[in-house]
């Protein structure tokens, strides 16, 4: 197997005309690793990936996948690919779908059987692999979409927007179906809007606006740095006390006191202090920003910029 | 080859799946059904599994004129009407969303992100769609083998040739809409454009042909033109050719059947028509000059220059195809 990075890219220019989609994007995606590659819409998400996967023609692109130079048809052997508002064709069963795509990546046939049953099972679709997908529901097409990209057994699998159009329980499904590829060892690159959903499953995230990345590492190291902790009292912080706090920087809102503080330590003298003044606290908890906080902070940073 | 396979399996799919196909299929069959219908007795002929009595000593079962004129039906009405025209352009209609539909978004992402080049999809996804037309032609030939056989008493394999020739016509022309819907995505404009090339090289094919005979003062114009005139139909005719040149030649690709369909006998099924009706003397003036005039062109030439139309303008497709953003 080769070692390194499943995705290394070390600049990705692509120009429609005019206008610049991706302008000079560098990014790593670790094997092994569920990757989120975040962005408002028309951020230029999907445009990376049908870069990698040779959907579209960059203009300019130095980098590796999978140890291969990107561009290089053979290392699709070993990729699997779900769309963005994926369409098969109607006529189609599920399974005839999955075995296309088995039949297109060179899997052979007696393989593409074995597999496609097992992957109907493990998408929950076993009941449903011989009907036609003009009978199928937005969420069920996305199993089997999902279930042909993984029919070559992929060392790479590229999801954009896998749980668009998916209710809440086939979410859940979806994403444990992301956590067991990462268990099998396969590196999972997720395309997402929906950042709660990326935060529950990333392990590494990338955020592009405007056709750059503005922000990326590992979400433990992201979400780190908006790291503070919030007293609770029992009713609002009396008015002379709250300019005192305020004065000394901290931010207080109502009955909620926050500290940035990496640690516990710089919180004590606080927690005295409120006591002393006869305020009875309610709670004390540990808070970070979100994903979602952070990929606002970074897009709106990026606009004021 | 796995994927070849894959795409030619799912072509079938996609042809099952489509409505025209099957009511193509159906009147093709029905055609041939009349076809079969029509017999030979002591008497004459017979129309509808005997419905119809016709008395006509002339194609009294085993006659001479039985299998050329059982033969002659396949080839002007069948092949000439309902293979060429009505069939073909079926065909047309319904391959038409082929490639307009797989370049859609969400749908050529699938097949673009797998080992298979551009090139090769897009030769498979062609090839694919000329099944179409063949599965229509091959029906078609194998009752009209099976029907000579029990009407005339002969096998005569040489109707396949039907296949293959229905096949090249329907690739000239699909050659063209796959270029259109390359370029517009648009099935409606790529179909319209497509009849409307196809009336074209209908119009040069005849304007070459009348030019020709007029220049050569043949059995069309009686040899009745002035050398002047003549002269001037020869620049005509140099003119009218670069157009013919350039084209597909559907019309005459279809007229090889007359002499690649042969009877019992050996002879070819078009001479074997001319022969007749100069016995019969219906066709005044008609003569060697005349058949001459109509096959001047060999079949290689015909087939091979109609092929680097369709090879100019598939090359231009596939590099559209394969440069294109999805």
């Amino acid at each position: 197997m080769v070692e390194g990075p499943a995705v290394e890219i070390e600049y990705l220019r692509k120009r429609y005309g005019g206008f610049e989609a991706l302008a000079g994007v560098a990014l790593t995606v670790p094997r092994g690793t569920v990757f989120g590659l975040l962005g408002p819409n028309g951020a230029g998400k999907s445009t990376l990936v049908k870069s990698l996967l040779t959907i579209v023609r960059p203009t300019e692109c130095r980098g590796r996948m999978l140890g291969r130079p990107i561009g290089d048809r053979a290392t699709l052997r070993d990729v699997g690919y779900l769309p963005e508002h994926a369409r098969f064709p109607d006529h189609l069963t599920g399974r005839q779908v999955i075995g296309f795509s088995a039949g297109l990546a060179g899997v052979p046939a007696g393989e593409t059987r074995t597999r496609t049953a097992a992957l109907l099972e493990r998408v929950g679709m076993k009941d449903w692999g011989d009907r036609k997908l003009g009978t199928y529901s937005k969420g069920m097409r996305q199993r089997i979409g999902l279930a042909q990209a993984l029919v070559n057994e992929p060392a790479i699998v590229f999801l954009d927007e896998p749980t668009d159009g998916v209710d809440p329980e086939g979410r859940i499904d979806i994403r444990q179906m992301i956590e067991r590829l990462r268990d099998e060892g396969r590196t999972v690159f997720v395309n997402s809007h929906l950042l709660g959903e990326v935060e529950q499953v990333a392990d590494e995230v990338a955020i592009l606006a405007k056709g750059r990345v503005i922000e990326s590492g590992s979400v433990e190291k992201l979400t780190r740095r908006g790291r503070r902790y919030e007293i609770r009292t029992v009713g609002p912080v009396p008015p002379v006390r709250r300019a005192g706090l305020e004065r000394e920087g901290l931010a207080v809102a109502g009955d909620t006191v926050s500290m940035d503080a990496a640690d516990a330590l710089p919180l004590q003298p606080v927690i005295d202090l409120l006591r002393a003044s006869g305020v009875a606290i309610r709670e004390i908890r540990e808070a970070r920003d979100t994903l979602e906080e952070i990929f606002l902070k970074a897009v709106q940073g990026k606009e004021a910029a | 080859m796995r994927a070849f396979v894959t795409i030619l399996v799912d072509s079938i799919r996609l042809l099952r799946a489509r409505a025209l196909f099957w009511v193509s299929l159906g009147i093709s069959a029905f055609v041939a059904l009349l076809y079969l219908s029509i017999g030979f007795d002591e008497k004459g002929m017979s129309l509808l599994f005997g419905a119809f009595d016709l008395e006509i000593p002339l194609l009294a079962k085993g006659s001479a004129g039985v299998e050329l004129l059982y033969l002659g039906i396949f080839r002007n009405f069948i092949v000439s009407w309902w293979l060429t025209w009505i069939a073909i352009v079926i065909a047309l209609v319904s391959c038409a969303p082929i490639f307009p539909e797989f370049m859609l978004e969400g749908s050529a992402g699938v097949a673009l992100s797998k080992p298979v080049s551009r090139p090769k999809l897009f030769a498979c996804k062609f090839v694919g769609a000329l099944l179409f037309i063949a599965v229509q032609a091959l029906l078609f030939a194998v009752i009209v083998f099976i029907a000579i056989r029990w009407r005339v008493g002969t096998w005569n394999p040489s109707v396949f040739w039907s296949v293959p020739v229905v096949v090249l016509v329907f690739s000239y022309l699909f050659s063209v809409l796959v270029l259109l819907g390359v370029k517009t995505r648009s099935v409606m404009a790529s179909v319209l454009l497509t009849l409307v090339l196809w009336f074209f090289c209908f119009i040069a094919q005849s304007g070459e042909a009348v030019a020709h005979s007029a220049a050569q003062g043949n059995s069309i114009t009686g040899g009745r033109l002035s050398e002047e005139e003549r002269a001037r139909w020869e620049k005509v005719h140099q003119w009218a050719r670069l157009p013919y040149l350039m084209l597909p030649k559907p019309g005459e690709t279809t007229a090889l059947l007359d002499r690649w369909i042969v009877l019992d006998g050996g002879g070819k099924l078009g001479e074997s028509t001319f022969d007749a009706m100069k016995r019969d003397g219906r066709i005044e003036g008609l003569d060697d000059e005349m058949k001459e005039d109509l096959e001047r062109h060999s079949p290689s030439w015909i087939i091979g220059s109609s092929l680097a139309f369709e090879a100019v303008v598939l090359g231009l497709a596939c590099l559209m195809f394969s440069r294109r953003d999805f």
